[in-house]
């Protein structure tokens, strides 16, 4: 039995009552948290708990060890419900045996504190009127404790000060995905003290993300990144929150996600993800700080949502689509490069939140790392685009294109009918061929330019190595009008 | 015919084998001297996944080049 565990079946009282008896025990204290039918004067119908499980487990064995032992109670545990809660449920409880009554109060009462405080934990309210969103715990900021962290070296700086610090002890930043570029945007932020910082990625640490990403170690490889980068960030400043979200920013969620802060990161690696963050953070009226890099060379951006300023889509109105041009897996990347960028996007961020001069505002900045040559291209708003935005459409309409990729084995897919087309580029096939017969090479550019010659009775699967290219070639064909065109997920890569 | 100073960048930057160059053309859009320059380096990338710039500010594909513009066509690009 641990002293703290997460639950997702109903908490029941009585048996948690029970299992803590003890004949030395002269005082029992229990705390049972219910979920309340409202919130800021709105009525909730249920609530959604969701935790880091990773990083909460030990946390919460730490923080009833810690109440036992100062407060010399004799058992303790709590246990946290996760999962849907209908109003009036239990969502956690604490229970505390002790010699005499005032230790068991006092232990109960620190746990439940602590947990509140501590624990990477999150409640989704779903309102009465149907609307819903995720809850930041912002009462917990007052109560951080006052470890050794001085920022004695920024506060000199006439443009911040007390005033400043508080501005951003104050401010949450939501961070989209902790790889090359965000493994600098979050070191920054985290060192400049910014009070809570959200890490949104569902991707685990691979051997390959060392080099350019060092928030990680080879100890962490296989785990979620954002636990990992919380985890490190918030031993290096135990004064800052951090809250890991190890999900994947899609239109269902990406709205109730960027509202969550005062300015959102893109640092993520994929065109679809930018234009979500994008669209999310002009609708949600948040700005947004966007970088890419490629090879040796990156963009930045900052989108401002407000009725002048211009917004990725005024640059790039068509969705660009992923695959079409390379990225850090294909094409590779030098560890200072993201390094660069990413301490760009942390300085756009403090400018915003401090309301620096010098801000980007309706401009792309192109950086060359190789010739040390930067430019400020001026990017104005779309001329179509006067009061409102003209080109975000809702982002929660979006579903996936049904059916666009093929999870099979090559041989079965031909086998059921596949016309398999390999739209590798000529020198990837000559170094690992498809040993497959019956299937054509054409690779992706001539493809797309001899859409016209597929033949609408066949059905075409593209292969390519990772099934990126080929996702990307198949949703192209596709919008012009191929609807019989499929990509195989994972790519050759999956086929082991 | 036009002088105009040319940048690549990305994809473009390696297709073209140099990041900078100083052409003559004949071309009087952006548009025209992107299709040059596309069969002369040969370009992969569509214009309609490019973006251009002229005198560092992003412009339409049909504004009228000048002699001595500087003309930056931009590739997308999502690495993180």
């Amino acid at each position: 039995m641990n002293a703290f565990e997460f639950t997702h079946e109903p908490i029941e009282p009585a048996a948690l009552s029970a299992a803590l008896a003890d004949p030395a025990a002269g005082g029992f204290a229990a705390f049972e948290g219910r979920v309340r039918n409202q919130n800021d004067g709105r009525v909730v119908s249920r609530l959604e708990y969701e935790a880091f499980e990773e990083l909460a487990q030990g946390e919460g064995e730490r923080i009833v060890a810690e109440a036992l032992r100062r407060h010399g109670a004799l058992r303790a545990r709590c246990v946290h419900r996760l999962g849907a809660l209908a109003v009036g449920e239990v969502a956690v409880w604490v229970g505390v045996a002790a010699a005499h009554r005032a230790e068991a109060f006092a232990a109960c009462r620190q746990i439940i504190d602590e947990i509140k405080h501590r624990l990477p934990i999150w409640k989704k309210e779903h309102f009465a009127d149907g609307d819903s969103g995720w809850v930041n715990c912002t009462h917990c900021a007052e109560a951080a404790r006052v470890p050794d962290f001085d920022y004695s070296r920024q506060l000199v700086l006439p443009e911040i000060g007390t005033a400043g610090q508080q501005r951003l002890a104050q401010s949450t930043v939501i961070v989209i995905g902790a790889g090359g570029l965000g493994c600098a945007v979050l070191s920054g932020l985290a060192g400049a003290g910014i009070g809570t910082i959200v890490i949104v990625d569902d991707d685990v640490v691979d051997p390959a993300n060392l080099h350019r990403q060092p928030l990680y170690t080879p100890d962490d490889v296989g785990r979620q990144k954002a636990g990992a980068a919380a985890a490190r960030l918030a031993a290096y400043n135990p004064t800052i929150r951090l809250r890991p979200m190890p999900v994947r920013l899609t239109a269902a969620n990406a709205k109730e996600i960027v509202v969550l802060g005062d300015v959102v990161v893109d640092c993520s690696d994929n065109f679809a993800t930018k234009f979500l963050v994008n669209d999310a953070a002009v609708l949600s009226g948040r700005p947004a700080v966007l970088a890419s890099v490629y090879q040796y060379e990156g963009q930045l951006q900052v989108v401002r949502a407000d009725a002048r300023g211009s917004c990725l889509r005024c640059q790039w109105p068509e969705a660009t689509r992923d695959g079409l041009v390379g990225n850090c897996t294909e094409s590779g990347v030098l560890p200072p490069v993201p390094a660069v960028l990413g301490s760009l996007q942390a300085m756009e961020v403090l400018k915003l939140l401090l309301d620096l001069p010098g801000q980007l505002r309706d401009e792309v900045l192109l950086v060359d790392l190789l010739e040390l040559g930067q430019r400020r291209l001026s990017a104005p708003r779309a001329r179509e685009c006067n009061d409102r935005c003209a080109r975000i459409r809702s982002v929660d309409a979006a579903a996936p294109t049904p059916e666009l990729e093929i999870a099979l084995p090559l041989a079965e897919a031909a086998a059921q009918g596949y016309r398999i087309i390999d739209i590798r580029n000529p020198e990837e096939c000559a170094q690992s061929p498809l040993a497959l017969g019956g299937h054509e090479s054409i690779p992706l550019p001539r493809l797309l330019d001899a859409a016209s010659t597929l033949d609408p009775r066949l059905r075409y699967l593209l292969v390519c190595a990772h099934g990126i290219r080929s996702r990307a070639a198949a949703e192209q064909l596709r919008a012009g009008g191929s609807g019989n065109v499929w990509s195989l997920q994972g790519g050759l890569a999956r086929q082991g | 015919m036009a002088r105009v100073h040319l940048r690549y960048y990305a994809l473009l930057r390696e297709q073209a084998g140099r990041q900078a160059e100083t052409v003559e053309t004949a071309a009087q859009t952006p548009e025209a001297l992107y299709a040059e320059l596309a069969t002369r380096h040969g370009f992969r990338l569509a214009q309609s996944q490019l973006k251009v710039a002229v005198n560092a500010s992003f412009t339409d594909w049909t504004c009228a080049l000048a002699d001595g513009d500087e003309v930056v066509f931009i590739p997308p690009v999502a690495g993180g």
